[in-house]
């Protein structure tokens, strides 16, 4: 009775040996496997049988997250105070905000037109998000049979980057690594306000005789194929650096030289090129604004916070930018 | 026969819980936090089960998972396995019912958890520095699936353990 008891304690450890042994063996297959492997094979394939499921979920889960997103704008005080500053500074300049909305529907109407420079692919829903807790993915229901492949840039309107497809693209559906996740990376440059055409502040008197600061609006207006030929000079430039998402949540950019002007309010545009070496996004895609700036006398770099142009939970439909 | 029957629920329910962790988890969760249903239903479907069925019904969970969902193959597959093993060594302890339920859950999130931090860093991606993803992820991710361990995990250990009365 004690013998087959250690018996099978010594089965059961060989069998949990055997088991790890073969789990690591298929981690480093599919490490070392090309995105063409078996293994990922397989999860290209799994990807594409679950959408209409993933659909389902996705569709359940709608009310709840509109709901969870309501709670979370109450509960966010700073945009509530940032609302009701906005809404004092309207109120203040009524024939001021009248203008605004002009701008902003003429703003609204360039961004639904498309870049005749960039080629795209139909338009896109996200499907559902994906991947764990590590990770910051959705699928889109466009694939190759729309003209996408691996690792082009996704956008919202014409010129607003929102993320790039993965290896993982099925012929109905492409998974996007939003800017959001921590290993999505962009080549970015630094650009006044000034240099995109925008007015970067105007002060207006109310009424009242009180002085009040309105910035027009946080989307470029210049035509963006001008912009991608001054982006080659640069001589407009805070600088340039390197856009990521770091683990405190915050999206920033690494690398900016202590040296560089870089202010508050600057825009975040795409580069498209680091020395002479083509990057993944074409140049001229704005990212976001600069939020703030900061650096220490220890510090080699600036450490600059960028707040994104769209939010990743207001992700609805989307453009893949196929050829440019 | 009974010992089939458990088998065949056993995989059925872990098919599904990672058909769940693949289709609905992204939904559940935020930041590093989400419900890990293939963790609890493997917990559940080994009861019963002698050591080397479980810890095959944990790699086949952990290989479905690895499937269907968008992560590194294998890292759900050793999570599976180590979820079955902490499962079996509970039971060998003499821990019944939701006790061990819950108890096996929270310790084996923990080792998902630890693993899906590994992992990728192992790929030669950069992870969330470790206190941090320790006291934001790992430890509220352990309560929550404790909690929905004991929430769900009684009731299907019923539905997995039941037997069938026969008609004489």
């Amino acid at each position: 009775m004690g013998r087959s008891r250690k018996s099978n304690a010594a089965g059961g450890l060989a069998a949990l040996v055997v088991l790890c042994v073969t789990s690591l063996v298929l981690f480093t297959v599919y490490v070392r496997e090309g995105d063409q492997g078996p293994l990922h094979t397989i999860q290209l394939g799994a990807s594409e049988v679950l959408r209409p499921v993933r659909g389902l979920f996705g569709l359940a889960a709608s009310p709840f997250q509109a709901a969870g997103e309501r709670v979370e704008e109450v509960l966010d005080t700073r945009e509530r105070e940032e609302l009701e500053q906005r809404a004092r500074e309207y109120e203040e300049g009524a024939a001021e905000a009248a203008r605004l909305r002009q701008e902003n529907g003429r703003l609204r109407a360039l961004l639904e037109g498309e870049q005749p420079s960039f080629e795209y692919a139909p338009l896109a829903r996200i499907v559902a998000p994906v991947g764990g807790q590590l990770t910051e993915r959705v699928v889109i229901n466009v694939g190759t049979n729309d003209g996408v492949g691996p690792e082009q840039p996704v956008v919202v309107g014409n010129n607003i980057l929102v993320g790039r497809t993965t290896d993982r693209v099925t012929p109905n559906t492409a998974e996007v690594l939003l800017v959001t996740d921590r290993n999505f990376a962009a080549g970015v440059r630094l650009l006044p306000p000034e240099v995109l055409g925008d007015e970067p502040e105007q002060e207006s008197t109310t009424p009242a005789g009180e002085t009040t600061t309105v910035r027009e609006s946080t989307t470029p207006r210049r035509d963006l194929t001008r912009l991608r030929q001054d982006l080659a000079s640069a001589e407009d430039s805070h600088g340039e650096g390197l856009l990521r998402t770091n683990w405190e949540g915050y999206i920033g950019v690494d690398y900016v030289d202590l040296h560089a002007e870089v202010e508050q309010g600057d825009f975040v545009i795409t580069s498209g090129r680091a020395g002479d070496r083509e990057l993944l996004f074409p140049p001229g895609l704005l990212v976001g604004t600069v939020e703030s700036v900061s650096s220490q006398d220890i510090d080699q770099y600036k450490k600059i916070v960028v707040t994104p142009a769209l939010k990743a939970d207001d992700l609805e439909e989307v453009r893949v930018i196929i050829g440019w | 026969m009974p010992g089939q029957t458990f088998i065949v629920r056993g995989a059925i329910l872990v098919a599904l819980a990672a058909l769940l962790e693949a289709a609905l988890s992204p939904f559940l969760t935020f930041g590093w936090v989400g419900p890990k249903f293939v963790v609890l239903g493997v917990v559940v479907a080994i009861t019963n089960l002698r050591e080397l069925q479980a810890l095959l019904l944990g790699f086949f969970g952990g290989v479905l998972v690895d499937a269907l969902g968008g992560e590194h193959f294998g890292v759900g597959a050793l999570s599976g396995i180590l979820a079955a093993a902490i499962s079996v060594r509970a039971s060998a302890a003499r821990l019944k019912g939701e006790a061990r339920l819950v108890l096996t859950q929270a310790a084996a999130v923990a080792v998902y958890d630890l693993l899906g931090l590994l992992a990728p860093i192992l790929a030669g991606s950069e992870g969330p520095p470790l206190g941090r993803y320790l006291f934001g992820g790992v430890v509220p991710d352990v309560l929550l699936n404790a909690f929905l361990a004991y929430l769900v995990g009684g009731w299907l250990l019923r539905l997995v353990t039941t037997k069938e009365e026969r008609w004489t």
